[in-house]
C-alpha cells in the first residue's frame, strides 16, 4: 500500500514537466508581449521592462529559470499585478477556490452516492424515476445556465441566499450547488447502475441467504463493490469541477483563481500563467491520487497486483 | 436498432435532435429577423407580439439568435466529435497495431495528458488561435485559414480546439479494442495468407471496433456543445455578431435582474438539447450493450 502510494506521488513529476513545458510554450507561442496593452511606450522603456522581467533571456533560460523558482515556491512577480508577486495572489485567492471546489465535490459524492443507493435499492418505484429524472435534468443544465437560475430564483426573488461574492459559509451555497449538481447527477447515475449490477452478483445472495440483515447487505457488501466505478470517475469530476469553477466564480463574482487565470492569458501575464496552470494541474493530480489510494481500499485486487 | 426503438426516452430524445438539426439547417426560412438586424432603440425589449422573447441589448430579436443559434452549437456537436473521433481512432489503432515500445510511449504520452486541465489547454489554444489567425494575408496559409475562420463565423479553431483536445478517451478505448482483435484468429489468418498492414488494419481491425466507438463518441457529444457554450461564455468562442447560446448567456447575465428572458432563453434552449442528447446517447449506449439488465 505504501509503496502503491510512492509510486502515484512519483508520478507526480512527469506530468508537472510535461505541463508546465506545454504551457510555456504554448505561452510564449501567443503573440504580444505583456507591454503592448498599455499606452505605447517608448522602446527603451520595453527593453527595460523586458531586462528586468527576464524576457530577453533565451526561453530555454527562462524556463529553467522559472522551474526553479518554483520547486523552491518562490513564484515570481505579477507582470499585470505590480504590486503583488504571485505568490500572494495564490495565497489570497487559492482558499477561495479550494474551498468552493472541495464543497462542490462533497455535495457530488454525498448527495449523489446516496441518491443512487437509495434509487437502486428502491428499483422502478416512483423515487427511482423521479431521483433518475432529476439526475438527467441537473446533467442537462450546464453551470453557466443553472448559476443565473439559481440566482434568480433564490436569491433574487425569495431572497433566501446572498447574490453574489464572497464572505460567510452562506454565500458557499448558491455556487457549490451549481457547481455541484452536474457531477452529483452523474455520480447518481452511475451509483445506481453499479448497485444494480452488483445486487444480482452470486455473493449477495449467499449473504442474504446466510441471514445478514438487509441493510448491511446492502452497506457492507453491496456499496463497497458499487463504488469502485464510481471512484474511476471521481478523479475526473473533481477535475472538471476545478475548471468549471472558472465559469461559477464569473457569474458569482467569487474572488479565486478562475478569473486570473482568464485575463493572465490575455494580459500576457506569464508568470501567473504557469503558477495557475500548474497549480490547477498539481490539484487535479493530487486528487487522482487520492482517488487511487481509495480505489485500492476499496478492491484488494488493486493493491496486491 | 429494434432496442433503440423500444427506448421511449432515446426516441424523444432523436425526435428533438431532428428538429433541431431542421431548425438549423432551416433558420434562414424560420427565423423571423436576421440575426444581426435590430435597432439600438429597441434595445431590452420585453417580449411582445412582434419580438416573442424580446430584444437584446442591440436590439436584436432573441428568438431568432436562439435560432440562429442551434446552427452554432449542432456544428460543435457534430464536427467537433467527428474531429476527436478521427484523431482518437487513428492513434488508438496505431498505437494498439504496432504494439511494444511504440504502444507504450504512445500511452504514457496520454496519461500525462490525461492529468492536463483540457480547460486550461483549450483557453490557450484558442486565444493563440484568435491572434495569430486574425490577419487576412491573402495567398499565403495563415491568410487561408484566417480567411475560412471568418466566412465560418469564427468556428473553424473552436473545432480543431475541441479536437486536440478530446481525443484522449477515445485514443485508450481504441488501443485497448484494437489489442483485443489483434490476437483473433482471423487477424492470425490474414496475416497469413500475407495481408499488408494497412490492409489489415482498415478492413479487419476497424469494422470490429467501431461499435464500442460510435456509441462512446455519442456520449461525448453533450461535452462538446458544453465546451463551446463555456468558450462563448468567457469570450473566446464565436466571433460576434454570430448568435452562440453561450454567449447569449455572457451578454445576458448582466442585466439578469431586471431582464431575466435574455438569460432564460438560451439556458432552455442549451439545457434541451443536451437533455435530448444526454437521453439519445444513453439510448444508442443501452441498445449497443450486450448486458442487458431490464
Amino acid at each position: 500500500m505504501f509503496e502503491f502510494i510512492v509510486r502515484r506521488i512519483l508520478w507526480l513529476i512527469p506530468v508537472i514537466f510535461v505541463v508546465s513545458v506545454i504551457t510555456f510554450v504554448l505561452m510564449h507561442a501567443v503573440p504580444g508581449g505583456p507591454f503592448d496593452a498599455e499606452k505605447a511606450l517608448p522602446q527603451a522603456i520595453i527593453d527595460n521592462l523586458n531586462a528586468k522581467y527576464h524576457l530577453d533571456d533565451p526561453l530555454w533560460k527562462q524556463y529553467v529559470d522559472y522551474m526553479y523558482g518554483f520547486i523552491r515556491f518562490d513564484l515570481g512577480p505579477s507582470i499585470s499585478y505590480r504590486s503583488r508577486t504571485v505568490n500572494d495572489i495564490l495565497a489570497q485567492q487559492w482558499p477561495v477556490t479550494a474551498m468552493l471546489g472541495l464543497a462542490s465535490f462533497a455535495i457530488a459524492l454525498f448527495g449523489g452516492i446516496p441518491l443512487g443507493l437509495i434509487s437502486a435499492m428502491k428499483q422502478n418505484s416512483l423515487a427511482d424515476y423521479a431521483s433518475m429524472g432529476i439526475s438527467m435534468l441537473g446533467l442537462s443544465v450546464p453551470n453557466m445556465a443553472l448559476g443565473p437560475l439559481l440566482i434568480w430564483i433564490f436569491a433574487l426573488r425569495l431572497k433566501w441566499f446572498p447574490v453574489a461574492t464572497w464572505g460567510s459559509p452562506i454565500h458557499v451555497v448558491l455556487p457549490a450547488i451549481t457547481l455541484g449538481t452536474a457531477y452529483m447527477a452523474s455520480f447518481a447515475r452511475l451509483t445506481r447502475a453499479s448497485m444494480l449490477q452488483v445486487i444480482r452478483e452470486d455473493y449477495i445472495q449467499t449473504a442474504r441467504a446466510k441471514g445478514v440483515r438487509q441493510t448491511t447487505v446492502m452497506l457492507k457488501h453491496a456499496l463497497r463493490n458499487a463504488l469502485i466505478p464510481v471512484s474511476t470517475i471521481a478523479g475526473p469530476s473533481f477535475a472538471g469541477i476545478m475548471t468549471g469553477s472558472m465559469i461559477v466564480e464569473r457569474i458569482f463574482a467569487i474572488p479565486g483563481i478562475g478569473k486570473y487565470y482568464v485575463t493572465s492569458v490575455s494580459n500576457r501575464d506569464y508568470p501567473v500563467i504557469m503558477a495557475t496552470t500548474l497549480v490547477f494541474a498539481l490539484a487535479v493530480v493530487f486528487m487522482n491520487m487520492l482517488v487511487d489510494v481509495s480505489y485500492g481500499i476499496l478492491d484488494p485486487r488493486i493493491r496486491y497486483n | 436498432m429494434r432496442r433503440l426503438i423500444r427506448n421511449k426516452a432515446a426516441i424523444v430524445g432523436g425526435f428533438i435532435v431532428f428538429s433541431l438539426i431542421i431548425v438549423a439547417i432551416g433558420a434562414n426560412w424560420i427565423a423571423p429577423y436576421g440575426y444581426t438586424e435590430g435597432h439600438v432603440r429597441d434595445n431590452y425589449l420585453a417580449p411582445n407580439s412582434s419580438h416573442l422573447m424580446g430584444c437584446d441589448f442591440m436590439g436584436r430579436d432573441v428568438l431568432s439568435r436562439l435560432i440562429y443559434g442551434a446552427r452554432v452549437s449542432l456544428a460543435a456537436a457534430f464536427v467537433g466529435a467527428l474531429t476527436s473521433f478521427l484523431i482518437g481512432v487513428i492513434y488508438g489503432l496505431v498505437s494498439g497495431f504496432l504494439g511494444g515500445r511504440v504502444d507504450n510511449m504512445m500511452m504514457r504520452f496520454v496519461d500525462i495528458m490525461f492529468a492536463f486541465p483540457t480547460l486550461l489547454l483549450i483557453i490557450l489554444l484558442m486565444v493563440y488561435f484568435k491572434s495569430t489567425f486574425s490577419v487576412i494575408e491573402p495567398g499565403t496559409f495563415r491568410g487561408f485559414l484566417s480567411n475560412l475562420d471568418r466566412s465560418m463565423g469564427g468556428m473553424l479553431f473552436i473545432f480543431i480546439g475541441i479536437g486536440i483536445t478530446s481525443w484522449l478517451g477515445m485514443a485508450r478505448l481504441i488501443r485497448g479494442m484494437t489489442l483485443s482483435v489483434r490476437e483473433k484468429e482471423y487477424m492470425e489468418a490474414a496475416r497469413a495468407i500475407g495481408a499488408s498492414r494497412t490492409r489489415q488494419v482498415f478492413r479487419h481491425i476497424f469494422p470490429n471496433i467501431l461499435g464500442p466507438a460510435i456509441v462512446s463518441q455519442a456520449l461525448q457529444i453533450p461535452g462538446f456543445i458544453l465546451y463551446e457554450a463555456f468558450l462563448s461564455f468567457i469570450g473566446l468562442g464565436v466571433n460576434p455578431p454570430t448568435p452562440s447560446w453561450g454567449a447569449m448567456l455572457n451578454e445576458g447575465y448582466i442585466g439578469m435582474r431586471s431582464h431575466f428572458n435574455l438569460v432564460l432563453w438560451p439556458a432552455v434552449a442549451i439545457s434541451i438539447t443536451l437533455f435530448a442528447f444526454n437521453f439519445l446517447g444513453d439510448g444508442v449506449r443501452d441498445a449497443f450493450d450486450p448486458r442487458q439488465t431490464r
